[in-house]
């Protein structure tokens, strides 16, 4: 993906509107998703030569909007659907205004075109697949990349999403169904960050801009619903996670854990953004999972040196995460803070209660290793590395691993 | 012109990189393996910048093999290895757009001079021109 430009950001933060436009007036979601990517892509060739539009977000709706009653005429069938509509339509039920107008920043259309492209009917690949390109403005190619699967596969994906909601109104959840629809699209907006934050090494360098798109998107999210607790949280809980972004990465890809990075190297202003946001959602109503992990984070990120950590502070907050939401990454994580707390032997029975949940998996082994390092049980940590190395598929995680492991060698 | 780059390895290659030695492998110290690494990021880097990188991945140790056949009675037959000790698999590969053969075997022959532990076999890097690509084989 290229370095976003001027024109790029510009297109991304219409985009969303000028669909929700297109969908407002016209229905037929996947024609109008096509007409918005068209119009897209000649302003993106236009703007920089011609200079940019008086009304940049009026020029796309009207170009989208020839596009879309040209691809509507071209089928008989659809023209007539296309009449009947307009004849179904009352005048005023047009609420976007004509193409080319100047109008106030329709931002509900982003959070509804959110809510639509998280439809429950879809499965979470096709969520994110659909979220990236109708909401973030994303290509199908860079949406590709980043998932590492074939621009045709990508392609697939997406249309078949867009056959599916295609009938679903476009209009905000109705009251009962908001909170759990919200919740989706929070899931999503963390599955995309996580995406992006995970693979970190060498070529697969652009996934880091689905974290940066996450943020951006959660932030859109953050302006719509300013007093949900969740959202808060869930941006704050982002920026504290990327800001350490550039530390924890060595030269050839391997992972540096958290107490051995350099900190000098974590973003002081996301770390700044994200603890005030973190105030925030705590004030904002009892704390959920993304507000009790991003306390969490902002503890870490707080400390200036990795043994000024605040673990029993940190140790509260997991025993808090684990009653309100047992999950056993979370136990996982509360067990390392009971290690620091209480020491290795503490830690490592926690740990061996949670074999059953995640047997097999190699986060518990490397935990169950880093530990046992801890407690002096040099050849115990030696085999539980190498089984965590065996097990993980992530070349970054292997690495690191693998040279823990080998460190360990008498 | 595409081509396909391979690399070999064997199972107890796999154990020798996290540490445990065998007959054939000596065990990778923490020195080794970040030679190793810088290595094939050097030869990773040259390649993207050249443009002829396509793609490339190493491939997850043989012990994680999966074999799918189709039964007599319709149903797929999934069996996990086994394998030997010392047959080499397919541990790694790149996909590279070259200009000629000449110029593909020039990188397996840089490939072939990554840094290992004394006493680690050597497998030769094995090249394969990809059909329909055009150009010479």
């Amino acid at each position: 993906m290229r370095r976003p430009t001027g024109v790029e950001d510009l297109l991304r933060s219409h985009a969303p509107q000028v669909l929700g436009a297109l969908v407002r007036r016209y229905g037929h979601f996947d024609l109008a998703e096509d007409s918005v990517q068209e119009a897209l892509l000649a302003a993106a060739q236009q703007w920089p030569e011609q200079g940019l539009p008086d009304n940049p977000r009026g020029w796309l709706i009207k170009v989208a909007s020839r596009r879309l009653t040209e691809a509507l005429r071209s089928d008989e069938a659809r023209r007539r659907r296309e009449e009947t509509v307009a004849q179904l339509t009352p005048r005023d039920a047009f609420t976007a205004p004509a193409p080319g107008e100047s109008r106030a920043p329709s931002e509900d259309d982003t959070l509804t075109l959110l809510f639509l492209c998280c439809h429950p009917e879809l499965t979470a690949a096709a969520q994110i697949a659909l979220t990236l390109r109708a909401v973030g403005g994303l290509t199908t190619a860079e949406i590709a990349r980043a998932h590492l699967v074939p621009e045709a596969t990508m392609a697939q994906r997406i249309s078949r999403a867009k056959q599916k909601v295609k009938g679903v109104p476009f209009r905000q959840p109705v009251t009962e169904d908001r909170d759990q629809r919200l919740a989706a699209v929070l899931q999503v907006l963390y599955l995309i960050f996580n995406e992006g934050y995970t693979a970190t090494s060498g070529r697969d360098l652009h996934r880091a801009d689905l974290a940066r798109e996450a943020i951006r998107l959660t932030r859109a999210v953050r302006r719509l619903l300013p007093t949900e607790g969740a959202v808060t949280g869930l941006l704050a809980l982002m920026l504290l996670t990327d800001a350490r972004s550039a530390a924890r990465t060595g030269p050839h890809g391997e992972l540096i854990p958290l107490d051995e990075q350099d900190r000098g190297r974590w973003d002081p202003q996301a770390i700044t953004e994200g603890s005030a946001l973190v105030e925030e959602a705590l004030s904002q109503g009892p704390a959920g999972a993304y507000q009790l992990q991003a306390a969490i984070a902002a503890l870490h990120d707080e400390a200036a040196r990795a043994d000024d950590t605040d673990w029993p502070q940190i140790l509260a907050l997991y025993d808090i995460l684990v009653r309100r939401a047992p999950e056993p990454m979370a136990e996982l994580g509360r067990a390392v803070a009971v290690a620091m707390v209480h020491g290795p032997e503490a830690g490592l029975a926690e740990v061996a209660k949670l074999e059953d949940r995640l047997a097999g998996h190699h986060r518990l082994d490397a935990v169950r290793a880093h530990l046992l390092e801890k407690a002096g049980d040099t050849e115990g940590a030696r085999a539980a590395y190498r089984l965590a190395a065996q097990r993980t598929l992530s070349v970054p995680e292997t690495r690191y691993l693998q040279m823990r492991a080998a460190r360990l060698l008498p | 012109m595409k081509y396909l780059v391979m690399i070999q390895g064997t199972q107890a290659d796999y154990e020798a990189m996290r540490g445990e030695a065998s007959a054939n492998a000596p065990a990778w110290s923490e020195k080794d393996l970040q030679a190793m690494f810088a290595f094939m990021g050097a030869v990773n880097n040259d390649l993207s910048e050249s443009g002829e990188l396509v793609d490339g991945n190493g491939l997850a140790e043989p012990a994680q093999t999966r074999f799918v056949g189709a039964g007599k009675d319709g149903r797929p037959v999934i069996t996990d290895g086994p394998y030997s000790e010392t047959k080499e698999l397919l541990a790694g590969y790149w996909v590279l757009d070259c200009e000629s053969l000449d110029r593909v075997t020039e990188i397996a022959a840089r490939v072939a001079l990554c840094p290992v532990p004394e006493g680690t076999p050597d497998y030769p890097v094995i090249i394969r021109p990809i059909l329909d690509s055009g150009g010479d084989v």
